[in-house]
């Protein structure tokens, strides 16, 4: 691969990032790694070692922000035979590459705290899903795993001690809908990767009927920092209601594209301007995805948000999974738009009329807007779609993310929408190429 | 007589016990599968199914939701070029142009003549920071320029030894009939059967 775009050095989770080999066990447990699954397996309780992650008020990274203590309090204790952590390392979302770059850093980070968190849950096996397009990731993934069983920090007795730990890889094959929890359980258990309904919830009835917790990739890496300097210190970061700090991936049209390692409560503009060197000269942003593809855009006069998670929600959009599209003003909004539920449509699972039917229906609208053949007509097509794909009628948040495109980039760009429309130009001269 | 060697087989029979439960061992096992064949035929499926003790009908019904398995022959280095935002932003339509003038196909999915290559646009690989980029004999190619996919063609039309060492192309692969690669496959629709395959053999590669 290239010389890795982000943060080196940073305050938590690319703390270590840069060094040597740190993909080696012997580079990561010099610096510290391993020290708290240590910690753990041989003096703790798995009730302290949820408490330390509630007090850091970690959040899951995987988009819907979920408090990471809590969800693992919600498997049963005294539930009989196995219970597994499943970690979600199918990061398909457009924009999102972080989980990507956290693994080709250091797949050790990942591992321990993985062996954590099925530590706390009660567990003795975690299951890593991830994408199969991330080849050199598992492989790194693979040898990594075989080093620790080498060494004895997995296996019958890590460290010594009586408590069995082991993690498992798994590969997918090619579905955003696995990134879905409900989905890649389904996919992990042999079957088409269909979201189920809930309840009952993965704590209760998740991999192969037992309990489970689904985590991250980036939020299980955040675990082994929180149990080596405690969880009060990890919440001396970020804001008063998100704590501490995340990887965003900025994309697209920017001076200095990468993964970045930010403190939860920097502005967009600190990490557009500041960090990835801003719009290219000559041009202004017009648009950013705040939280991946499925975050609904800001205008670029907007750039002053605070990457604050309620924050975001009060303005209607989110952090989700940290991946950040900037768009300049070389670029047609109902193009990538356009683009984008070409994507949630492909994407379909095909469970729900509303996402299977609207999707394409989106798909079919956007592709007669840009062959200039729009209308009135149009307009209230996709708006009445965008409304059908919302609010809880489809299964999964795939559908709404699909009416969230349309729905905010209509309501920021509903001028370009009619000039497409109403006036068949394109103030930037887009050209549908690969409808 | 089978598809699939004896020892694959044999191979595939070891793969349930390592999961909690057996039907686990379906995408691995597909997964084998495609690397001997090159793509999967429909007695392949039916004699994964038949080691794994599941449905055929079942089988074929998994590998047709998945875009990594392939239902159809393909080249024996396939570019996954991401079209997706990200990389749109930063010139994908016109790498997928160049990609396909430099291998000489016109559609995705359809083989070139020497059934060296072909290619798929698909959606974010997850390295937007490096778009344009595409996924190539399991590594992400990256900053695609046209020069760049020129150069990655024509060091694998180059004699094999450098590369990787695996079997002789198959100059005979079953290729699809122009427009046969059907509408692009959106999973809500996958319900239905696959278009018909040629019943002649399958080339004999593997994937890596
Ligand atoms: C359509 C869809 C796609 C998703 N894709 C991913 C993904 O690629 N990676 C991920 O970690 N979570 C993804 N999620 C979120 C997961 O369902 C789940 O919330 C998450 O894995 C939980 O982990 P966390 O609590 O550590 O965030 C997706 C959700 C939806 C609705
Ligand atoms: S919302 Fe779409 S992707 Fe999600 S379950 Fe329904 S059909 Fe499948
Ligand atoms: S959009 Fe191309 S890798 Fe993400």
């Amino acid at each position: 691969m290239a010389e890795k775009r982000g943060t080196v050095g940073g305050p938590v989770l690319t703390e270590w990032f840069g060094k040597a080999k740190l993909h080696t066990l012997d580079v990561y447990e010099s610096l510290g790694g391993y020290s708290a699954l240590r910690k753990v397996v041989t003096e703790m309780t798995a009730a302290q070692v949820i408490d330390e992650v509630k007090m850091s008020g970690l959040r899951g990274r995987g988009g819907a922000d979920f408090p990471t203590a809590t969800k693992w309090s919600f498997v049963p204790k005294d539930h009989p035979g196995p219970k597994y952590i499943v970690v979600n390392a199918d990061e398909s979302e457009p924009g999102s590459a972080k989980d990507r770059y956290l693994l080709e850093n250091s797949p050790h980070m990942l591992i321990e705290g993985a062996a954590i968190a099925t530590f706390a849950i009660g567990g003795h096996q975690a299951w890593i899903y991830i994408r199969g397009e991330y080849d050199l990731p598992y492989e790194m993934l693979r040898d990594a795993i075989a080093e620790a069983h080498t060494k004895g920090y997995l296996g019958d007795h890590p460290f010594g001690s009586d408590y069995p730990l082991d993690v498992r890889l798994y590969r997918g094959h090619g579905a955003y809908i696995c990134g879905e929890e409900t989905a890649l359980l389904e996919s992990l258990e042999g079957k088409r990767a269909q979201p189920r309904s809930r309840p009952p919830f993965p704590a209760v009835k998740g991999a192969w009927g037992l309990p489970t917790a689904v985590n991250n990739v980036e939020t299980l890496a955040t675990v082994p920092w929180i149990m080596r300097h405690g969880g009060p210190e990890y919440a001396k970061r970020g804001t008063e209601k998100a704590k501490g700090t995340r990887i965003v991936t900025v994309s697209g049209d920017v001076q200095k594209p990468g993964n970045y390692e930010i403190e939860i409560g920097v502005t967009y503009r600190h990490i557009i301007e500041e960090l990835a060197g801003g719009a290219r000269p000559g041009h202004k942003i017009k648009v950013f995805w705040p939280g991946g593809s499925s975050a609904k855009v800001l205008p670029g006069s907007m750039l002053d948000t605070s990457t604050d998670l309620d924050g975001l929600k009060a303005l209607g959009t989110m952090g989700g999974s940290g991946g950040i599209i900037v768009m300049d003003d070389s670029h047609c909004v109902v193009k990538a738009a356009a683009r984008l539920l070409r994507f949630y449509a492909h994407e379909s699972c095909g469970k729900c009329t509303p996402c299977r039917v609207g999707s394409n229906w989106a798909v079919r609208t956007y592709e007669r807007i840009l062959a200039n053949e729009g209308s009135e007509t149009e307009l209230g097509l996709l708006e009445r779609v965008a409304d059908g794909l919302q609010n809880g009628r489809c299964l999964c948040g795939l559908g709404d993310a699909a009416g969230w495109v349309i729905e905010s980039t209509m309501r920021h760009f509903r001028g370009e929408y009619e000039e497409h429309c109403l006036r068949h130009t394109c103030s930037v001269g887009a050209v549908l190429a690969h409808a | 007589m089978s598809t699939l060697s004896s020892h694959l087989l044999d191979e595939i029979k070891e793969l349930p016990a390592k999961y909690p439960q057996p039907r686990s061992a379906v995408m691995p096992a597909l997964d084998l599968a495609q690397e001997e064949l090159g793509h999967l035929t429909p007695e392949a499926m039916s004699e994964v199914a038949g080691a794994l003790q599941l449905d055929p009908g079942y089988v074929e019904g998994v590998a047709t939701f998945y875009t990594l398995f392939h239902l159809q022959p393909v080249g024996r280095h396939r570019f996954y070029i991401c079209t997706n935002l990200s990389c749109m932003l930063r010139g994908a339509e016109d790498i997928v142009d160049r990609v396909k003038g430099a291998i000489g196909v016109r559609e995705p999915g359809e083989v070139s003549k020497d059934g060296l290559f072909s290619y798929e646009e698909v959606e974010c690989l997850g390295a937007c920071e490096y778009a344009p980029v595409c996924r190539l004999d399991h590594r992400y190619e990256v900053d695609l320029t046209r020069a760049k996919i020129d150069l990655l063609v024509n060091n694998r039309r180059l004699p094999r030894k450098h590369i990787k060492s695996r079997p002789a192309a198959d100059v005979t692969t079953p290729r699809p009939l122009p427009g046969s690669a059907g509408p692009p496959r959106t999973r809500g629709g996958r319900q239905s059967k696959p278009a018909p395959r040629r019943p002649a053999r399958p080339p004999k590669e593997s994937d890596g």
